[in-house]
């Protein structure tokens, strides 16, 4: 409640569909290709969490203040000069001060740009409201990207290197679980949260109706 | 027997129990058959039902299991267990939480699982795979008679993909505690040379616990054709095409395709076709469909064995066929019914 009196009614609204309601991965489905690849290492979720949201909030705050001046027949070609330049300030802040990240990641830093949850967000919120709700939309989808990504990464790096950011913690006698290291392993982990998440929000809509 | 009846129906009675009821009707069926009658026509005038189905495979995968708890020992009996324990509890939490009765399914998934594994296998790892089989092979796409794929291939699947090291260099050989050595197969791929074609009949030679012993799984097999419970068009097609295609392939790539009497009778090919391609609900329902699974199956599985990082592909093939199932009886029924041009 709190929270509720620190952000505004309506700012708690925009927090609480950002993180629940309407959670870009299990709820809208946005962000899938990312969180498959990326959620190996927890290293790398942190990594790529970070950059997707530094991402949003700016491009939250950029979409927000020029929305009036933007013409809506090129809206789209707008979003992606201003998402592409802040993610290849992402990417030149990675290559400077962790080049082993930046290298396990690969171009997937680079695909921030055409990640759906940015282009989605742009498109469906920050077009439409202010500065301040924006950029609480932006934090919050973010964060619950953040979070989902590095959920399935602990249990990736854990099961199939036995370690967790780096450092061992299994037993030396541990068997690693291959699979958990390749994609399949990732699409299993997601496919387990999206199918507990959907039903516990199907029981919670029932519920509500009842 | 009195006092049995007395206890399940206290069972039904205590209120705290009522969402234990899948468990208790469970228990209630399996002692006392079930409750329920058809009512209203039309009526096959037999007891047939998915009950009966499935007490007939157990019974048609008695003979594979005597013989690979004589050839392995006790631990092969450990395995099943574990199998049906823990394969079981992830069918009753579904059952409980769905509120649905618990399907006998789960009695054939159970032990069939355990056979198509190596007897070295680790108990924890078959407690994954059998989790892993139930929840994705069939809870996931809603319970028995739903599933797309084989829930004991999709387990095995898994713990072949997820644990290699375990489950394709450690083959005990029978009789014998420790000792490990190669398949048939990855013997053949190695060196060329061929374990005798009496050794495999009798299931001399090393490979997973229930597909080893020939002689049994055909014996099973042919009773579960001979009692119609299994259609004998897909293991007819599968074993005949995976025959004539290593003949004719022997003749023109001798040295990747290995000779058509060995192919049959080495790796899980026999139990595949017989035990898991014949699975009613994930192969094709139309008589076309089925010979051309059972082809498509036999040509996946020579390929495999023959040109791919793998050794054996009976697993593989069947469970891509089951994928292709559902296509195959859409083609059947489109090319058989086309509609009628006005």
């Amino acid at each position: 409640m709190l929270l509720r009196k620190l952000l505004g009614d309506q700012g708690y609204k925009t927090v609480k569909k950002g993180m629940c309601d309407e959670h870009p991965i299990f709820a809208a489905g946005l962000g899938i290709c990312s969180a498959l690849a990326i959620s190996n290492k927890v290293e790398n979720a942190i990594a790529m969490g970070a950059g997707v949201t530094f991402v949003l909030i700016a491009t939250a705050v950029m979409i927000s203040t020029l929305r009036s001046l933007i013409p809506l027949r090129v809206r789209i070609i707008t979003y992606m000069i201003i998402i592409a330049s802040f993610v290849i300030t992402v990417q030149m802040f990675l290559d400077a001060f962790s080049p082993t990240i930046s290298e396990a990641l690969g171009p997937y830093v680079g695909l921030i740009i055409t990640n759906c949850i940015i282009m989605g967000r742009a498109e469906a919120f920050f077009m439409q409201n202010k500065v301040y709700h924006s950029v609480l939309d932006a934090i919050s989808n973010g964060l619950a990207y953040s979070c989902t990504l590095i959920a399935i990464s602990v249990v990736r790096e854990v099961l199939g290197f036995g370690t967790l950011l780096g450092i061992s913690v299994m037993p030396d006698s541990y068997e690693k679980w291959v699979v958990m290291t390749m994609a399949p392993g990732a699409f299993f982990l997601l496919g387990i949260a999206i199918w507990i998440s959907k039903t516990i929000s199907e029981r919670r809509s029932e519920e509500s109706k009842a | 027997m009195k006092l049995v009846r007395l206890l399940i129906d206290r069972l039904y009675d205590i209120r705290a129990l009522n969402k234990l009821k899948p468990l208790i009707d469970a228990v209630d069926a399996a002692m006392f058959g079930p409750a329920e009658t058809t009512e209203g026509g039309p009526h096959i005038v037999d007891n047939v039902d998915l009950k009966r189905y499935m007490s007939y495979v157990i019974v048609a995968l008695l003979p594979a299991t005597l013989a690979s708890i004589y050839f392995y020992g006790w631990s092969v009996l450990r395995i099943i267990i574990v199998s049906y324990i823990v394969g079981g509890v992830v069918e009753v939490i579904f059952a409980i939480v769905r509120k649905k009765e618990i399907h006998e399914g789960f009695l054939v998934t159970g032990l069939i699982f355990p056979l198509v594994l190596p007897p070295t296998t680790p108990l924890w790892v078959v407690a994954v795979g059998v989790v892993f089989g139930v929840l994705f092979g069939k809870e996931m796409f809603g319970g028995t008679g739903r599933n797309i794929f084989n829930p004991a291939l999709v387990g095995r699947l898994f713990i072949t993909i997820a644990f290699p090291a375990i489950m394709t260099t450690n083959w005990q050989v029978p009789f014998t505690d420790a000792i490990t050595s190669a398949t048939p197969l990855a013997v053949y791929k190695t060196t060329g040379s061929m374990a005798s074609i009496y050794d495999l009949f009798v299931g001399k030679t090393a490979g997973s616990m229930g597909e080893t012993c020939r002689i049994a799984i055909i014996f099973g097999g042919l009773f579960l054709i001979f009692t119609k419970v299994s259609n004998w068009r897909i293991p007819v097609s599968y074993i005949g095409t995976v025959f004539v295609f290593a003949a004719i392939g022997n003749r023109l790539a001798p040295g990747s395709i290995a000779p058509p009497l060995f192919q049959v009778l080495t790796g899980g090919l026999l139990f595949g076709a017989l035990f898991m391609a014949t699975d009613p609900v994930t192969s094709p329902f139309t008589r076309m469909g089925k010979y051309s699974f059972g082809i498509l199956c036999g040509i996946l599985t020579v390929l495999i064995r023959s040109f791919s990082g793998y050794v054996e592909g009976v697993m593989f093939s069947i469970v891509i066929m089951n994928a292709l199932a559902p296509l195959i009886d859409h083609i059947v029924l489109m090319l058989k019914y086309r509609p009628v041009k006005i």
